[in-house]
């Protein structure tokens, strides 16, 4: 297998906007056209402020959306071609962790079930074994095997984000994009779940997506980052790299803005 | 006199079926005039509760228990509703962590900070109030402040409604500006805009800020003092310098150590974490 896991190559999504019957709709440019690859086992993180296409960029990725032009390819395929089986094939191999883990645990459903819905919808396990594999994945996240029968209001969010996280890993994917994983926890939180990442990362061979607007995070978990501004990829570098010596106008103005503990 | 408000043994209580939550557990500090006293700590702290307690703003089922809220020797606590209402938005005044929720979506910007001062400043008339406003959006570095007053929210970025609610906020110069979370929703660059005009602010008009937080990164920023709540209580009271060079309790080291700094942290090691099991109360509180 080679070493590059994505090739993303001139990447565009355009939005049309409606602006009524007679007029000519309004075209938004979330992605300019933007190229970049992502390496087998690196943590490759996109940043920018609200609006600079990261979460368009992941959505296309994932497959929710489909690009207006330019290409996606995965070990070697294009996966914007990708029909039926192969779809769902692809699926299997790249997971997503949201951002609020409150509203993206179904309620009504307890914590085995939710684990284990990606077993039972791709796979051929009978019940027993997703069971057995669930419990594995909780045990894997931090979690107590007491707890399978619960329902998520009684965690915290950062248990809630452990449970989100085990369903990602169920299917054994090669990429996880983490979308804001843990802006929306307590910093003390925070710091558990950015160390269970890690350890997953090393333990399973992951390859991460991360995306995020904290730069203290950023500079921590990753190898490489994307920094974003309008759609455009303004700078791409590994961490050392960019906080070192930023080139781009942005970046540096995004690195002084960071608040510190430093004088 | 060198404080401007003293909140001494503060008490506030959340009654339900299922027993009595402290929220805020017999908390006591001081807010110098002209200072920033930020309050930092994780959700279900008590901070938020105890903002709002100074305010009056606790509703059923919870309750303030006990203790004193002083502001220029006044006991708000002792108030009728009514002298209440005068206090709030003339002395102290508020901005949410919302900007996006806390404006009316159907009112102009201008008419909503027009409001406080109508309320407020009875003495003015409507030009005088008009032009007042378009002063305090001007201060707030929002463009053409003119043009922006008959603007409805929708059409103004997160960070500028943020400022529009800082303008309404400081519309009456209150004497103390109580932000809750005012930066958390905004990206970091608007960020830093927010929090440079919020210092500012508080050098031409000499208010004093009570700045509520869990981003320890901000409070560096913008604190003279800084109180530390965990579970409903204060565990360390200290001058930013200070706590940030030499945290004594546990807990505030266990939440200093939580976050990656740039530089600093060795890249992809291990956090330090604050630990469940741990009770943080059973330390001896550090309060200097």
């Amino acid at each position: 297998m080679s070493n590059v896991i994505y090739e993303i190559k001139d990447l565009q999504k355009y939005y049309e906007i409606n602006l009524g019957l007679f007029k000519k709709p309004k075209i938004v440019k979330a992605l300019n056209g933007i190229s970049f690859d992502v390496r087998r086992g690196e943590v490759l993180s996109i940043v920018g402020e609200s609006g600079c296409g990261k979460s368009t960029t992941a959505k296309l990725i994932l497959k929710i959306e489909e690009p207006t032009g330019g290409k996606i390819l995965f070990n070697g395929e294009d996966i914007t071609k990708l029909q039926h089986h192969e779809l769902e094939e692809y699926r299997k191999k790249v997971q997503i962790i949201f951002q609020d883990p409150y509203s993206s645990l179904n309620p009504r459903w307890k914590v085995g079930a939710i684990i284990g819905e990606p077993l039972k919808l791709n796979t051929n396990m009978s019940k027993k074994e997703i069971k057995e594999r669930v419990l594995y994945l909780m045990d894997k996240v931090g979690m107590h095997s007491d707890w399978y029968e619960r329902y998520p209001h009684q965690f915290s969010g950062g248990q809630r984000q452990r449970i989100g996280i085990a369903r990602a890993l169920a299917l054994n994917p090669e990429i996880i994009v983490c979308d804001e994983p843990v802006s929306a926890l307590d910093v003390s939180i925070q710091a558990q779940v950015l160390n269970l990442l890690l350890d997953l990362q090393k333990e399973f061979n992951l390859t991460y997506i991360f995306i995020s607007h904290d730069l203290s995070v950023v500079e921590h978990i990753s190898d490489r980052i994307v920094v974003m501004y309008f759609g455009d990829i303004v700078e791409l570098k590994s961490v050392d790299d960019l906080f070192r010596n930023p080139e781009a106008d942005y970046t540096k103005k995004l690195l002084s803005a960071i608040p510190t503990i430093k004088d | 006199m060198k404080n401007l408000l003293e909140v001494k043994n503060l008490k506030t209580f959340f009654h339900s079926e299922a027993g009595v939550n402290k929220a805020v557990n017999d908390v006591s500090f001081e807010i110098p005039k002209g200072k920033t006293v930020c309050i930092v700590g994780e959700s279900g702290s008590g901070k938020s509760i105890t903002s709002l307690s100074i305010l009056r703003l606790i509703d059923h089922p919870g309750e303030i228990e006990g203790g004193e809220v002083i502001l220029d020797g006044t006991d708000l606590l002792k108030l009728s509703d009514a002298q209440m209402r005068k206090v709030r938005g003339r002395e102290i005044s508020m901005i949410f962590q919302e900007p996006m929720t806390s404006l009316n979506p159907s009112y102009t910007v201008g008419y909503q900070i027009d409001e406080a001062l109508g309320l407020h400043q009875k003495h003015l008339n409507k030009k005088q109030r008009f032009e007042k406003v378009v002063d305090s959006l001007d201060l707030v570095g929002i463009p053409d402040p003119r043009e922006k007053y008959r603007e409805f929210p929708f059409k103004l970025s997160g960070g500028q409604r943020q400022r529009v609610m800082i303008a309404i906020a400081m519309a009456c110069e209150p004497k103390l500006l109580i932000a809750d979370e005012p930066t958390t929703a905004l990206d970091v660059t608007i960020q830093a805009q927010v929090l440079d005009l919020m210092k500012e602010l508080q050098e031409k008009k000499g208010t004093s800020i009570l700045f509520i937080t869990h981003d320890l990164g901000v409070v560096y920023q913008i604190a003279d003092e800084v109180v530390v709540m965990y579970k409903g209580h204060i565990v360390e009271k200290a001058s930013a310098k200070e706590l940030f060079h030499n945290p004594k309790h546990p807990y505030t080291k266990a939440l200093l150590h939580s976050i990656p700094v740039p530089g600093v942290t060795p890249r992809k090691s291990k956090l330090d974490t604050v630990d469940e099991d741990v009770d943080y109360l059973s330390f001896p509180k550090e309060i200097r």
